[in-house]
């Protein structure tokens, strides 16, 4: 992975109906490159529907690095 | 368009057939060599997922190559004899397929030029009056939209740096005046003939001012002036097309064919006691 090259998540759907689900990640250093890696990469399936989404626009939910607390000092002293 | 619908080759008027004939002939061999050009960079590609998207190419070409060899069957031609028993001087495919392609910038050079000058040429024929090709053409562009996207992906990332963008230029030279002159000169007879029976849509001129409105912005967009638009929009090459040893048959401008490498390739020659149709 080169310095210029970003993650991209990849999620699909077989058919309208059905939810979107994650099917795997691939590396490109832009949306046009990620969206031809991601369809081409993954094509296993006759895909209803792809979309992709880089990872930094995910937010961790359960993994915060500091320990939960509702002194906000509590912060500075640890 | 308008006119009856020409179900079959034999349909066709005797020029019209002839014509079309040699077109999709010309179309046969570039996909063919086409595929072989990706698929000499599944391994070695500059990242795993661009080898992928080489092997993923070269079949959709190999795909698109094989339908319209076996197209041909009913033009009168034999697809086998096409396909594995032509000496070099009988392909017609571009100049730039020839040889590999020795560097990414190289195999770029195919993948957004002469890639996107034949889904130009494919295109035109989406609404053709020719029911087997006017069949194909949706699947096939939905197949090339991403072969698009690859080339411009990879122009925008190599166009970031100054050496990228002087590999491209280098690369790029060659192949855009192959593609340039491949269309066709203006008032070019075949396609005319093809424009006016509407089999296509437009005629060489047409082609040509498609496939650089298509390319032009793509390369302008990282500082590669190939082609720049004029005051009302319209994109023109800097450069115009050189017929000079232009061969209307192999739609080139040199004489030549594959290399004897290739051509062994191509043909399947390390095959050839396996072939059984």
């Amino acid at each position: 992975m080169s310095d210029s090259d970003r993650l991209w998540e990849v999620f699909a759907r077989r058919k309208r109906a059905d939810a979107f689900e994650h099917i795997g990640c691939v590396e490109a250093p832009n949306s046009d490159l990620g969206r031809v890696y991601a369809w081409q990469t993954y094509d296993e399936a006759k895909w209803f529907e792809m979309i992709i989404a880089p990872r930094e626009a995910f937010h961790c939910v359960n993994r915060a690095e500091q320990p939960f607390t509702l002194h906000p000092s509590a912060e500075a002293l640890s | 368009m308008t006119g009856e619908k020409y179900a079959k080759a034999s349909d066709l008027p005797a020029e019209l057939r002839d014509r079309l004939g040699a077109l999709v002939l010309v179309l046969a061999d570039n996909k063919r060599l086409l595929g072989m050009r990706y698929s000499d960079w599944i391994l070695g590609a500059p990242a795993l997922e661009a080898g992928i998207a080489c092997s993923a190419m070269a079949q959709d070409e190999w795909g698109h190559g094989r339908i319209l060899y076996a197209m041909l069957r009913d033009f009168g031609e034999d697809p086998g004899q096409l396909e594995h028993e032509r000496s070099s001087s009988e392909y017609r495919n571009m100049e730039s397929l020839d040889a590999p392609a020795r560097s990414w910038p190289d195999l770029l050079a195919l993948n957004l030029l002469l890639d996107t000058a034949l889904s130009v040429q494919f295109e035109a024929m989406a609404e053709s009056r020719f029911e087997p090709l006017h069949y194909k053409v949706s699947k096939l562009l939905d197949e090339e939209r991403f072969h698009f996207e690859h080339g411009r992906g990879w122009v925008a990332r190599l166009g970031g740096t100054a050496a990228g963008r002087e590999a491209m230029q280098r690369a790029f030279v060659p192949v855009w005046e192959a593609c340039l002159r491949w269309f066709g000169p203006p008032g070019d007879a075949a396609g005319l003939v093809l424009c006016q029976e509407a089999i296509t849509d437009r005629d060489a001129a047409g082609l040509r001012a498609r496939w650089l409105e298509r390319v032009g912005p793509v390369l302008a967009s990282v500082g590669l002036e190939f082609a720049e638009a004029d005051s009302s929009g319209v994109w023109r090459s800097r450069v115009e097309p050189d017929w000079d040893g232009w061969d209307p048959e192999a739609r080139r401008g040199s004489e030549g064919g594959p290399d004897p490498d290739t051509l062994a390739r191509v043909r399947g020659d390390k095959n050839r006691p396996l072939l059984m149709d």
